[in-house]
């Protein structure tokens, strides 16, 4: 069950006709994945150390896609 | 060819007038940032019973440093410190119990509601449900409410650093990194790996990761528990001082794949396993355990007498966590704002499963500012092992007679006890709701300013699927958080395009100036902005001195306490400080400076030879000198310090520069220790405060010559204390500080300096203005302050070019020489200061 | 260690209908008998304002000996372009218009890209992406070329 929907994303992978010089979008700051690392680090130990659930944030790829 | 006017030169024109960029780059390589957390969960409903116990507050300061070490390293190492302290629950109780209590200190004053972890007298009717008995009739009537039972903890200080070395390929990157977590009954190690993999002209992105983690449990029970809570179920765990070891292992992998979907979408899907093996229970929390005989004689009003019992909670050794994420990425054209939302599913063996919804719209309002609102939805199920009280069904003791008529006592049979129980909330079922909002702003020069705010709520209400655990246990809590970021290599980009012009800070004058001087330059052009950090350590130990002598323990005890006697005196005070020097300047002839900071302090006492008798422990002054056993700490924000500067002369290579300002009490002053033994303790050692508690005036005057490649400085500074006293009853004496120092640049990256200090530091005002004890000269006021003379060394490096042009750090170690000081002290023992200064 | 394919090495280099910020037209048949390097570039990519001051550097060093430098704008909005240009001003050719198109027939496959076009208008060197470490090696390249009759 976990790792059907994960082979779905795969699958997608197929559908997406993005040619390299069409990321301006996706390297606009606020469309990564990690902005505000140090915020987040605060946020999801706050969490933690009220919450029973830990873990599965999960960073990469994505952005600019810039060598 | 001739240049017509086209439009695209005019917008070219009017581009390079425009404001700051708009459109701004994502993080760079080398980065620097800050950032200042404060959390405070909201009061805890107790249903009448007044608690004086203050609710959970945590300060945290975190940096992170990204560094590129060739072009394909990275290098990142991060560093975070909490110091946490406040009411948490110990365990929780049916009401009617009176698990939480009010001492009465005096007729008229109240102290808090004090933790009662067993009753021996309580009743139930005969389906086992709680009853109350009423004072007046004397009947029993049923309440079922529950409530936590509270204990609060002096504070604690939790510090952590890690690091993580990366190297990218063109298609991949692979990161190696590890760190360890330090506080008083806990220390974490940590190693981890992981990498990516890009497919797809970079379209998709394969993330893989694993991690391992040992976590090792030394805590003593708490103090005052400890001799109410059963034994029977300690096993090798506790021993017999109550102190609790245990050791926990983490075996955790992941793997996810982020997935471009068009122009302006993404996806990402992660799976992610966790073993844990060890010990995972919670040592400062009990199990109510009550137990009930059935076989009794049922009372005249129904109901069935039993006693209520405290037990350490059991946990299982083993557990295995599965979490799986999605996180879906918009970029909505419209308004040119990100939607990013995010759901996680947990399920681990214990029978938790928990669900997590999140949604975040970041906004860009324009101008390099940008604002984020933020809601997030947490609902999980209780483990299976949890209850909010155990029920057994046995009598807690019998007394029984033997042949022989001697009176034999049965006790409980333990093994009929579950063999996993806890009653901590974190493992109940509950709902939890969360919004939040965070603001931006970005400065052209590579700076960014942030702010959040977040309001948090625990409710069992909010379960999904209701179900989950009453009311009694909801509560919130508000986190907010400051932050700041640098970009380290803005200016180097900066500079090589504007090639042609000298680097303006070739040679920085001021190169060698020592690591704890402040206050010496001005910033040279309107425009300017400088960001600083400064750690500063500094300690006292040895034998306590009287003026410039040391003396003995007799003398200390007969003197050193004004009219009563001394039975301890410090060991050891130490502190950590950590200081960010924000520098701005708005004009060509003015500097201002804003100086938040950060600390800790630290103290161990030690009982002097031919004291006098202690006081009994059950007396608040005996309970007072038991408790300076233990190591004192305090840790949280300090005052911070808000300056103008000027230069007031300039000619060649001297320069004279004049600082005006204040420092604002925003650190406490009233920090008060932990209720130990069922005693007020009260206010904690002067020393140990974090902040003045009184607005500060403090001067300075700096001059700074440079020759060649020597340099000279001097410099007058002080702090006048604007207020008598500040709102704990006393003020910290006024300080007068003369330095001057010479520094030699060895190359043109590379100096050393030597420096000497004369300090003249005032004694305390006044003093406090309730309960506190005095049991050591440190409680005196007439024994702080003094005249202090110090030499220093000191080292510096600055970045003249390259991507890190624009950075300087140094060190300087201060070695007192003369320590005369007021009333009876701990000599000092040095002081290190190391700093990092930026300067766009 | 590029892996990824583009219009390949030794090929004729593609001719492009360009127009350069100044609204005259840029034709790369225009430029044989000298050094083209050809960079395709946006104001988003992150490497490419690490390049920029070294492709300044470049023609300041190279100009006179007949290297000519190409810089191919691929934003979608023109807009964000001039902003970056005034912060980040070139020294060198910009074209704007056409540039979406040219990248196509480049075959480009990563941001930034550039080519090395000889004197006979051969592609003789490709690069995905731009790191300062490779900054020797593409002066090593240019020099190379130049010294070709």
């Amino acid at each position: 069950m976990r790792f059907l929907y994960f082979f779905c994303l795969i699958f997608l992978s197929a559908c997406s006709n993005v040619s390299p010089w069409e990321r301006g979008t996706l390297a606009k700051p606020h469309m990564s994945l990690e902005l505000s690392p140090l915020q987040n680090s605060l946020r999801f130990h706050q969490y933690g150390s009220r919450e029973a659930a830990s873990g599965g944030v999960e960073v990469g790829g994505g952005g600019c896609g810039c060598y | 060819m001739a240049v017509t006017k086209s439009k695209s030169l005019q917008l070219l024109t009017a581009a390079a007038l425009a404001l700051p960029l708009t459109t701004v780059f994502a993080s760079s390589d080398e980065e620097a940032s800050f950032q200042y957390g404060h959390y405070e969960d909201g009061t805890r409903n107790l249903f009448g019973v007044k608690s004086a116990f203050k609710p959970i507050q945590v300060d945290s300061i975190q940096s992170n440093v990204k560094l590129k070490l060739a072009d394909r390293v990275r290098l990142a190492f991060n560093y975070t410190q909490d110091t946490w302290s406040g009411a948490t629950p110990v365990t929780t109780a049916p009401l009617a119990f009176a698990g939480n209590r009010q001492r009465l200190l005096s007729p008229k004053i109240l102290s808090g509601a004090s933790p009662y972890l067993n009753n021996s007298n309580v009743f139930v009717d005969k389906n086992f449900n709680p009853l109350q008995q009423d004072t007046k009739t004397g009947k029993f009537l049923s309440n079922n409410q529950l409530v936590h039972t509270l204990s609060t903890a002096s504070p604690e200080t939790r510090k952590q650093g890690d690091f993580r070395v990366g190297y990218d390929w063109d298609e991949a990157s692979l990161d190696v990194g590890a760190g360890t977590s330090a506080e008083n009954d806990y220390n974490s190690s940590f190693g981890n790996i992981s990498g990516r993999f890009d497919f797809n002209k970079k379209l998709t992105s394969l993330n893989w990761g694993a991690s391992y983690t040992q976590s090792d449990t030394e805590a003593y029970l708490d103090h005052d528990a400890f001799p109410y809570i059963e034994r029977t179920t300690f096993g090798s765990r506790v021993d017999k001082a109550g102190l609790v070891t245990g050791t926990k292992k983490d075996w955790a992998g992941s793997l996810g794949i982020t997935q471009v979907l068009n122009k302006s979408a993404l996806i990402e899907g992660a799976v992610s396993y966790t073993n844990s093996t060890g010990y995972m229970a919670n040592p400062y929390k009990t199990t109510a355990v009550l137990f009930v005989d059935p076989t009794q004689k049922i009372g005249s009003n129904g109901q069935l007498s039993g006693s209520m019992l405290a037990f350490i909670e059991q946990r299982p050794e083993e557990r295995n966590q599965w979490t799986e994420n999605l996180r879906f990425v918009q970029h909505i054209d419209t308004f040119d704002a990100a939607l990013h939302l995010d759901y996680r599913f947990y399920h681990d063996d214990w029978g938790i499963n928990a669900h997590t919804i999140s949604g975040d719209w970041i906004q860009p309002l324009g101008d390099g500012w940008s604002i984020t609102p933020r809601v997030r939805y947490y609902s999980q199920d209780a483990a299976d092992f949890y209850v909010p009280y155990l029920v057994s069904k046995q009598a807690a003791s019998t007394i029984t007679f033997d042949e022989d008529g001697n009176i034999k006592r049965t006790s409980y049979n333990p093994r009929l006890l579950p063999q996993n129980y806890s009653s901590d909330y974190r493992l109940s079922g509950y709902g939890a709701l969360s919004g939040g909002l965070t603001v931006t702003k970005q400065f052209a020069k590579g700076l960014e300013l942030q702010a959040g705010a977040e309001y948090y709520t625990h409710a069992g209400d909010l379960k999904l699927g209701g179900g989950g655990e009453g009311n009694y246990a909801d509560f919130d809590g508000y986190l907010v958080n400051a932050s700041l970021k640098v970009d380290l290599a803005a200016l180097s980009v900066a500079n090589s395009v504007h090639s042609e012009h000298a680097h303006h800070h070739s040679h920085h004058h001021g190169a060698g100036v020592p690591a704890g001087i402040m206050f010496d330059h001005v910033l040279p052009k309107a425009g300017d902005v400088m960001i600083g950090y400064r750690y500063m350590y500094a300690n006292q130990a040895g034998a306590t001195q009287n003026g410039t002598n040391v003396i003995s323990d007799a003398m200390i005890v007969h003197n050193g306490c004004g009219a009563k006697q001394c039975f301890v005196t410090p060991n050891e005070m130490s502190m950590n400080m950590h200081m960010l020097d924000l520098m701005y300047a708005p004009t060509d002839w003015l500097t201002l400076m804003l100086m938040p900071q950060f600390m800790d302090m630290h103290m161990t006492m030690r009982e002097l030879d031919n004291a006098p008798t202690r006081p009994s422990p059950l007396t608040s002054l005996g309970a007072a000198i038991v408790h300076s056993e233990h190591e004192h700490t305090t840790g949280g924000i300090g005052d911070t310090g808000m300056y103008a500067l000027f230069n007031v002369v300039k000619f060649e290579n001297q320069q004279i520069n004049i600082s005006l300002g204040v420092s604002a009490p925003s650190g406490d002053s009233d920090i008060q220790l932990r209720d130990t033994h069922r005693q007020d303790l009260g206010f904690i050692h002067y020393g140990m405060q974090l902040g003045s508690g009184t607005w500060d005036f403090k001067p300075a005057i700096t001059y700074t010559g440079d020759f060649g490649d020597f340099s000279i400085g001097a410099q007058l500074n002080g702090t006048k204390r604007l207020e008598s006293k500040n709102k704990a009853g006393f003020a910290f004496g006024d300080i007068f500080q003369a330095t001057g120092w010479g520094s030699y640049s060895w190359t043109n990256w590379l100096a050393t300096s030597v420096r000497g200090v004369y300090t003249l530091q005032g004694a305390l005002n006044g003093s406090y203005n309730s309960v506190y004890h005095q049991i050591g000269p440190m409680d005196y006021v007439n024994s702080y302050g003094g005249r202090f003379v110090d030499v220093g060394f000191g080292v510096a490096a600055s970045m003249p070019d390259g991507s890190l042009q624009g950075n300087r750090i140094s060190f300087e170690w201060l070695q007192p020489v003369h320590d005369d000081v007021n009333g009876y002290q701990l000599p000092r023992e040095g002081a290190l200061s190391a700093t990092w200064t930026y300067m766009f | 260690m590029a892996s990824v394919e583009a219009s390949s090495v030794g090929e004729n280099a593609p001719d492009c209908v360009l127009t350069s910020l100044t609204n005259t037209p840029v034709h790369f048949h225009e430029y044989q008998g000298k050094v083209l390097y050809v960079d395709f570039w946006a104001s988003w990519c992150t490497s490419c304002v690490q390049s920029f001051p070294f492709l300044n550097q470049l023609t300041h060093e190279f100009g006179e000996q007949g290297l000519h430098i190409v810089g191919v704008n691929l934003d979608e909005k023109i807009d964000d372009a001039m902003v970056f240009l005034g912060h980040h001003p070139s020294h060198f050719t910009i074209a704007n218009h056409g540039g979406e198109q040219c990248a196509k027939s480049f075959d480009v496959q990563a941001m930034p890209s550039s080519f090395l076009i000889d004197k006979k208008g051969v592609i003789r060197y490709t690069h995905q992406g731009f790191r300062a470490g490779e900054t020797e090696e593409l002066k090593a390249q240019i020099v190379q070329l130049l010294s070709e009759k």
